[in-house]
């Protein structure tokens, strides 16, 4: 069974939709990096699969419950950092932890501040004298306390420093290690994210333009750079997007390489190098690959 | 061989294949030798930031292949021995081979050519370092 499904969901306020027709699966363990610009769709899509929004059609699955309907069961097994961490400003982690703890039939309070601790986050300062990235990591450990089956977290590293973002995924690993938690990260920390996911979901004016697994994305893009004297109809075949020239030689984006075909059509291996995640999801957002 | 080990996320090699290259050259230079210990699974991928399935599919191939063997309770360590580690030595030289041959076609050179230039470094690089 999947940990997190849905299929054709549409969500949005009031007659607006905004995101339309979604499809998603992770399987139990997986690591689903949800991406998208600014106004695609993801804090809706997550508020839908939270069961803060109900659907107007279609349905999800959050560990065969259904978010709107049985929210009460579902959260007691979802762990949730929210995009802005939602700790009143007076209230120390610590008090926060321990009211927790009373709502929640399980709650591992120790393990709480033991991770505080360790993120060196002061479980005794008010929430809303600590800094951005404490906040976030206040959230996390937060989050885990209830030792969720599912972790979702909304751009969680948003204005973080490039020190705290990899404190917090590396906080975000051990998790995953520890308990094989599934785990929905809406994000634009491409880099980030690029090593931790498993799988990639991009989402584009509120439809899911593609959803596969990161390795499958990595095969079939490949970052161009021919010299100047090669003949840009060679590459047609293999998805060209954003080719142009540099002076030196082409360059740009392709979206449907093939290793074989590429040696077949007598190309050069090293003009077809690895894309990383941030060339990979800009040419399927701009170049409209898929 | 924690620290040793690195991956490179824009590659268009899958991660969990670096790792199991990266363990394989390790064999292959003696660094890693049979009996000898490797990272587990969390650790290792605390260390290179990457998702523990990544890491564990990397062992799972190391350890179809005879190289690593999972000793339950105890850990995971190198199986390969002498036998393995020439093995291992011969296929990154065929490897490199492979990749040496492609260059030396893609530039246009013939056989003798790219068999001469091999020559030539060889020798250098004997010269170079006595």
């Amino acid at each position: 069974m999947s940990a997190i499904a849905c299929e054709r969901l549409t969500l949005g306020y009031g007659r607006r939709e905004v995101v339309v027709e979604a499809g998603l699966e992770v399987p139990a363990g997986g690591f689903l990096a949800l991406l998208g610009r600014n106004g695609a769709g993801k804090s809706t899509l997550v508020r839908g699969l939270l069961g803060l929004l109900p659907p107007i059609a279609g349905s999800a699955r959050i560990l065969g419950l259904d978010p709107w309907k049985d929210r009460a069961a579902l959260m007691a097994k979802v762990g949730v950092v929210p995009e802005t961490p939602d700790v009143p400003p007076a209230m120390t982690l610590a008090d926060a932890s321990a009211f927790c703890g009373r709502l929640r039939g399980t709650w591992d309070a120790a393990g709480v501040l033991e991770r505080l601790d360790r993120m060196g986050v002061d479980a005794r300062k008010p929430f809303g004298d600590l800094s951005r990235g404490q906040r976030t990591q206040g959230a996390l450990a937060l989050a885990l306390g209830g030792s969720p089956e599912v972790l979702v977290l909304d751009d969680p590293t948003q204005g973080l420093d490039p020190v705290a973002r990899r404190a917090f995924f590396r906080e975000v690993l051990g998790d995953l290690a520890e308990r094989g938690t599934t785990v929905l990260m809406a994000t634009h920390d491409l880099e980030g994210v690029e090593t931790l996911a498993d799988r990639v979901a991009v989402l584009h004016e509120g439809r899911v333009l593609v959803q596969a697994p990161l390795e499958d994305l990595k095969a079939r893009f490949r970052r161009l750079n021919a010299p100047a004297q090669a003949d840009p109809a060679a590459f047609a075949p293999f998805g060209p997007v954003h080719l142009r020239g540099n002076g030196l030689g082409l360059e740009g984006t392709l979206a449907a390489f093939d290793a074989d075909a590429w040696a077949r059509a007598g190309l050069d291996p090293d003009w077809a190098r690895g894309a990383d995640l941030e060339t990979i999801f800009t040419a399927m957002v701009e170049g409209g690959a898929e | 061989m924690r620290g040793t080990l690195q991956v490179d996320p824009a590659s268009a090699v899958p991660i969990w294949k670096q790792i199991e290259e990266g363990v394989r050259r390790l064999v292959a230079g003696g660094a890693l030798a049979a009996g000898d210990p490797v990272p587990s699974v969390r650790d290792l991928a605390r260390d290179l930031a990457v998702n523990p399935a990544t890491v564990a599919k990397a062992y799972q191939q190391l350890t179809e292949a005879g190289l690593l063997v999972v000793r339950r309770g105890e850990g995971t360590f190198v199986q390969a021995g002498p036998e393995g580690q020439r093995r291992e030595r011969e296929a990154l030289l065929a490897q490199g081979a492979a990749a040496y041959a492609g260059l030396a076609r893609n530039l246009g050179f013939a056989r003798g050519e790219a068999e001469s230039a091999l020559e030539r470094a060889w020798t250098e690089e004997k010269g170079g370092k006595a």
